[in-house]
């Protein structure tokens, strides 16, 4: 999953705005579908065992909360510090990788994909099917 | 035409509209239902939790659904649609390129729980509408009700039901509403009225059987077979079991045109000349009479003449049933994998009879059964969950009169406590159910027990009334001569018939048997 999610997180990039964290464009960018599927509290759940797991590769992110809406909220403070600033992309892979290994395990790949391309309708992952 | 859909035989003629019925894609369904599921009919799947609701809603689901008729699966606080995905796909039927191709989770949870049932009505046609969905799946609604119940009135209640019926049917879906109801709520409840179809799930245990039974209480448009229908689930999801056998309609067989030889050809000759083709024949006696053995007979006699055969054992393994025939010089090994022979070896302990029946009636299908043996009854009773026990009569009736439909010939053992008093014809009274009986019994002669035959019962024809000694012998059943010149046969403690004569009359020997065999 943590390919994925660095292809995942090339296409965010193309076309995101610079100023917003990378980890918060890719998880708002997954909240749509995923909230349509398992409910604004299914996916905030999931988020934030993601984000307690990416935190342990990426210590900057225990700053980061889970808001109830299943937004991820902290990342002002972060930017004021260079060094978690320049964590950002790892940050951002190690997030979605682990939302997508948590639904990969409870959905399996197939139906993990599919939500993916509902997030990213234009990137090709045709060598994910 | 859909290929996943046929047109009901309607008599078009006639002006009515021809309801479409899809298949469930359930096995027995269909059958159950009158020939599958009324397109655009609003169905209601209820039951208690653990019952199965969602694994059928499921089923229908991936069986309906194609990209032409996309399927909608709204998710109200029930079951989170992670995990339910997680175990629903676990079930052969959970195809990727479908669910891929045609199905689509929803979740409706925040829509129930925060807004009010117009939203909610909304909400569900606003996702089909965009969707163009034409199977609908709201799981559950019995959920969405309870919230509503606390907010709104009956009336407001009914009239969001209503108008959920109007658009979904308008929209042409046929759709499937899931809760978790009591049978105590279908007296004034909007939704059971509104509805099109209800099915009824049921789980219950009974001693340490969990036996699943499921009624089709409504469906408008179409003939459903009434009363419960056992149904099993499995990893191939749920499959009912019709109580109708998937045997409707005129039966085509005429009984008796001819005679099926038992392999004992002195037995053929008591009978009148074997036993009826299509007749259901019982053959009761006591443990070591010879039942089973005069049953792998009637197999093997007919597998020599072409006919093929099938045993239902209860009590062994077919390799056993095999290895008992052999020890008679009767190869089975050979025409099971011919495909001519089948030893059916039943589950036992929490077996349903007509999901007995339905195996049996299966493999009779499949390969041109003539001869069917059942082995035994009692054994049979045993392999049933306790609850179908008490129904067992009647399920044999079912049972008998379905496989003689096909036109099997079917001969059943059944073990009756011996008594010295009396003579039993079976511990189930089930004799009503036999065309014709064979009565085996031990008697009590000369400091010997010996085995005796006589036939009580031949429905249609002529038979002897001797009563005839027997042995089994490593070929068989081996007949001698009638017991004759002997009073009280049938208590098992025979005396001399005459009172004058002081002695009783010579037996037959062993030896008498084997001269007379040849």
């Amino acid at each position: 999953m943590r390919e994925l999610s660095r292809r995942l997180l090339i296409a965010s990039e193309t076309a995101s705005d610079r100023s917003v964290h990378e980890a918060a464009v890719m998880s708002e960018k997954l909240r749509i579908p995923l909230t349509r599927f398992a409910g604004a509290e299914g996916f905030a759940s999931l988020l934030r065992r993601a984000l307690v797991l990416a935190s342990v590769e990426v210590p900057s992110l225990q700053s980061i909360k889970v808001g109830l809406d299943g937004r991820l909220e902290g990342f002002e403070e972060l930017a004021a510090d260079p060094g978690a600033a320049a964590e950002g992309s790892e940050a951002a892979v190690a997030i979605t990788s682990h939302l997508l290994g948590l639904l990969g395990t409870f959905i399996g790949e197939p139906l993990t994909l599919r939500l993916v391309r509902e997030a990213w309708p234009d990137t090709s992952l045709d060598e994910y099917h | 035409m859909s290929s996943k859909g046929n047109d009901q035989g309607v008599d078009q003629g006639k002006g009515r509209v021809p309801i479409r019925q899809l298949p469930t894609g359930v096995p027995g369904l269909d059958e159950i239902l009158g020939g599958g599921l009324p397109e655009y009919s609003l169905n209601i799947i209820a039951g208690a939790p653990g019952c199965g609701k969602t694994t059928l809603a499921h089923q229908i689901m991936f069986a309906t659904a194609t990209p032409e008729r996309p399927a909608l699966y709204f998710t109200v606080l029930g079951e989170p649609a992670i995990k339910m995905l997680r175990y629903q796909q676990q079930f052969a039927f959970f195809d990727h390129a479908t669910m891929d191709a045609s199905i689509r989770f929803i979740n409706l949870s925040h829509v129930v729980l925060e807004q009010d049932l117009g939203a909610v009505l909304d909400a569900i046609m606003k996702e089909i509408e965009a969707s163009k969905a034409s199977i609908v799946v709201v799981d559950s609604f019995r959920t969405v009700v309870r919230k509503a119940l606390n907010s709104t009135s009956e009336m407001e209640l009914q009239g969001f039901v209503q108008r959920l019926a109007l658009h979904l049917t308008s929209w042409q879906a046929t759709t499937f509403l899931i809760g978790e109801y009591v049978e105590g709520e279908l007296r004034d409840n909007p939704v059971f009225t509104v509805a099109d179809g209800l099915f009824w799930l049921y789980q219950s245990v009974e001693r340490n059987s969990i036996v699943r039974k499921m009624q089709v209480m409504k469906l408008r448009g179409q003939d459903s077979v009434p009363g419960m229908h056992t149904f099993r689930i499995t990893d191939a999801g749920l499959q009912t079991f019709p109580r109708t056998f998937g045997l409707v309609g005129e039966s085509g067989h005429v009984k008796g045109q001819r005679r099926l030889s038992t392999g004992v050809s002195e037995l053929d000759a008591l009978m009148g000349g074997g036993i009826p083709e299509g007749d259901s024949l019982l053959l009761a006696g006591p443990s070591g009479s010879g039942k089973s053995t005069l049953g792998t007979q009637f197999i093997a006699e007919g597998l020599r003449q072409g006919e093929p055969g099938i045993v239902a054992v209860f009590e062994e393994i077919p390799a056993e049933y095999a290895q008992r025939a052999a020890m008679f010089g009767f190869d089975f090994d050979t025409p099971q994998k011919d495909g001519t022979l089948k030893i059916i070896y039943l589950r036992p302990l929490d077996l349903s009879v007509d999901e007995t029946v339905n195996e049996i009636v299966n493999s009779v299908k499949k390969i041109g059964c003539k001869r069917l043996v059942i082995d035994s009854l009692v054994g049979f009773e045993m392999a049933l969950a306790p609850g179908f026990r008490t129904d067992f009569r009647e399920s044999l009736y079912r049972m008998i009169a379905a496989l003689t439909r096909l036109g099997v010939t079917i001969v059943t053992t059944v073990e009756v406590a011996e008594e010295f008093t009396s003579m039993n014809l079976s511990n189930f009274t089930v004799s009503f159910l036999a065309d014709d009986i064979l009565r085996l019994r031990y008697v009590s002669i000369n400091g010997q027990l010996r085995k005796m035959l006589l036939v009580v019962k031949m429905r249609r024809s002529q038979h002897s009334i001797d009563m005839v000694g027997y042995q089994i012998t490593s070929e068989g059943m081996v007949l001698g001569r009638p017991l004759r010149g002997y009073r009280g046969l049938t208590t098992g403690i025979p005396g001399p018939w005459s009172f004058n004569s002081e002695e009783i009359p010579p037996l037959q020997s062993d030896a008498d048997v084997d001269d007379q065999n040849g």
